[in-house]
């Protein structure tokens, strides 16, 4: 159906002159785009409204139902969400394990993807094809299941302690601590860096590293001048991804974590639903959105230098 | 790339060792999870710490065919799914091959504001979108669950295709024009033949993306509806260990089905390719 549609656009384009196709292209890009406005943009501007108390227009039906929702007493507003929030005792310690998690994951995954990949350009073989395959697995997984099967792998009577017990090591219960939110976030955050961090790789020609080789550069040296500064973007965008990935997270951290602290993801879903406060919840997730888009201008910034770089843009 | 291998292939034993050592606790890492998990949808009991289970049986599979939420949520998950694919390609592919092939004006606005809008924390989002869905009567709804899982989709529907489309040789399209080939003819049996792989993984993508979407169907659709990914919410808290291994079981199937039939395309790159503004 849709390629039927598209083939007649398609059609329609070569017909007409340059200046029309590119009308056409726009209406052509232009349903994805009023969908993400609709229902990304306007959600967010609508959300920032409420948070400064403007309880009215697309806001009411929400402010009645909920609890504890401060009305405007200035005419931009009022702080007085973002007061509670901020005043919550337990939001320094979920504040600070969000930002640890995030940073810690984001950090191993690359550290993974990077040792797989680079060892899979360079020496190739049935190892690096089997671990990159093997990395992949993840990506095929739904979170509910994995974010389970991890908590039931490291929890009291799970695997890895029954295993060890036979060898008389007494292994940690991991499930409920902030180390499995890190295990859970690595496991599901591999495929995609693997994917970005190969991709890239692959795409640098052998001439450049046989050059380096004969002038004399070993391994390491080669990685660090040659490898990593040609595929800097798609490692780049393999950082940022994983890293917004993980900081609005909520699956993982509610199998996995504690429950105090815990990951802001999981509050923002607690203040939602269970605690009928949507004020607060939307309070904190923009907390999220501020910290996240600090990281989504250098993944946009990487995007486009790549972009404009292969002069696409 | 021979020679590189040469240059560098004396690796000790050492390393060899360390290789191999890295590669198990690689597959203990990954694998482990999913195979415990799964062992345990047929076995009766398993009593710590022995590492084999008290018995086996296949008494839970009944159980959830017999229960009438967890059936529902199946049955949810089937009919949402495929419609939420069926409406993202035809609001997608269009916008694919303009972004691939075509010059517009706002085409850099529109790549870059895709990918901030992939950028935004999903809870966040969602908790913003549900703020809306109030007032817009669609809280608890099955519209309201189909565009929350749409959302998902259009990052894989537009990028993997547009790659695609950009990457047909458009010598290849002028020498069929040349041989007389209709534009039609044209865009059918070349454009689109070639550009196949990456739309299909688009939709193996996107089949999944919202099969598996968790989080924002929990919050705008629980109570009222439940697809299998939300039911794991409240299953994991009110049922045994087993009958969740059953329902995992059966959500990751699609999965593992769907993959291996487009195994070759996404890790030829298709995928990857299209995560990066084209």
């Amino acid at each position: 159906m849709a390629s039927v549609k598209s083939e007649a656009k398609a059609e329609n384009l070569e017909v007409k002159s340059t200046s029309r196709s590119s009308v056409l292209g726009f209406f052509m890009a232009a349903p994805p785009m009023l969908l993400v406005v609709c229902f990304v943009g306007i959600p967010i501007l609508i959300a920032f409204t409420f948070s400064f108390g403007f309880t009215s227009g697309p806001n009411r039906v929400v402010s009645i139902i909920g609890q504890e929702i401060h009305k405007k007493d200035h005419w931009w507003g009022t702080f007085g969400a973002y007061k509670d929030v901020f005043k919550d005792s337990r939001f320094p310690g979920d504040l600070r394990t969000t930002i640890i998690v995030s940073f810690l994951s984001t950090f191993l995954t690359l550290l993974m993807a990077l040792g797989i990949g680079l060892y899979q350009r360079i020496m190739g073989g049935r190892i690096a094809a089997i671990m990159t395959t093997l990395c992949l697995v993840p990506l095929f997984v739904p979170v509910v299941i994995s974010s389970w099967a991890i908590h039931t792998f490291y929890a009291g009577d799970g695997f890895m302690r029954s295993l060890l017990s036979h060898f008389g090591i007494n292994f940690p219960t991991v499930t409920s601590t902030v180390s499995a939110i890190v295990i859970g976030s690595v496991w599901t955050s591999l495929p995609f860096a693997i994917l970005m961090v190969t991709s890239g790789l692959q795409s640098i020609p052998d001439a450049l590293i046989e050059t380096a080789q004969d002038a004399g550069a070993g391994f390491f040296r080669i990685v660090r001048t040659v490898l990593i500064p040609l595929a800097i973007t798609p490692i780049v965008i393999a950082g940022t991804f994983t890293a917004i990935g993980i900081m609005g997270s909520f699956t993982i951290p509610l199998f996995l974590g504690p429950n105090q602290p815990t990951m802001l993801g999981v509050e923002i879903s607690n203040f939602f639903g269970a605690y009928n406060r949507p004020q607060q919840s939307i309070v904190m997730a923009f907390i999220v959105f501020t910290a996240a888009s600090g990281i989504a201008l250098i993944y946009i910034w990487a995007n486009v230098k790549s972009a404009k770089q292969s002069g696409r843009i | 790339m021979a020679r590189v291998k040469a240059r560098v292939k004396t690796s000790s034993l050492g390393v060899k060792i360390f290789l191999y050592v890295f590669m198990a606790l690689m597959a203990v890492f990954i694998l482990g999870p999913l195979f415990w998990l799964g062992i345990h949808a047929f076995v009766t009991n398993w009593t710590y710490p022995n590492l084999y289970p008290d018995g086996w049986t296949l008494h839970w599979w009944t159980r959830v065919f017999d229960d009438s939420a967890l059936e529902t949520a199946i049955r949810n998950s089937l009919i949402i799914s495929p419609i939420v694919v069926v409406v993202s390609m035809l609001i997608c592919l269009p916008a694919a091959y303009a972004a691939g092939r075509m010059n517009y004006p706002g085409r850099k606005i529109f790549l870059i504001g895709m990918f901030a809008a992939n950028s935004f924390p999903k809870i966040g989002l969602f908790a913003s979108i549900a703020t809306l869905y109030y007032a817009l009567n669609l809280i608890g709804t099955f519209v309201g669950v189909v565009i929350i899982q749409l959302l998902g989709t259009i990052i894989y529907m537009t990028w993997i295709p547009a790659a695609a489309f950009a990457a047909v040789p458009r010598n290849l399209e002028e020498a069929a024009r040349d041989a007389g080939a209709s534009k039609f003819r044209v865009f059918r049996t070349i454009t689109l033949r070639l550009a196949m792989p990456g739309i299909l993984v688009a939709v193996v993508m996107s089949f999944l993306a919202s099969f598996d979407e968790a989080q924002g169907s929990y919050l705008v659709g629980a109570p009222q509806i439940f697809t299998m990914p939300t039911e794991m919410y409240s299953l994991v808290q009110n049922y045994p260990i087993q009958v969740a291994a059953v329902f995992s079981l059966l959500l990751a199937f699609p999965s593992v089905l769907l993959i291996t039939l487009a195994r070759k395309h996404i890790i030829g790159g298709q995928l990857a390719e299209g995560f990066q503004i084209k």
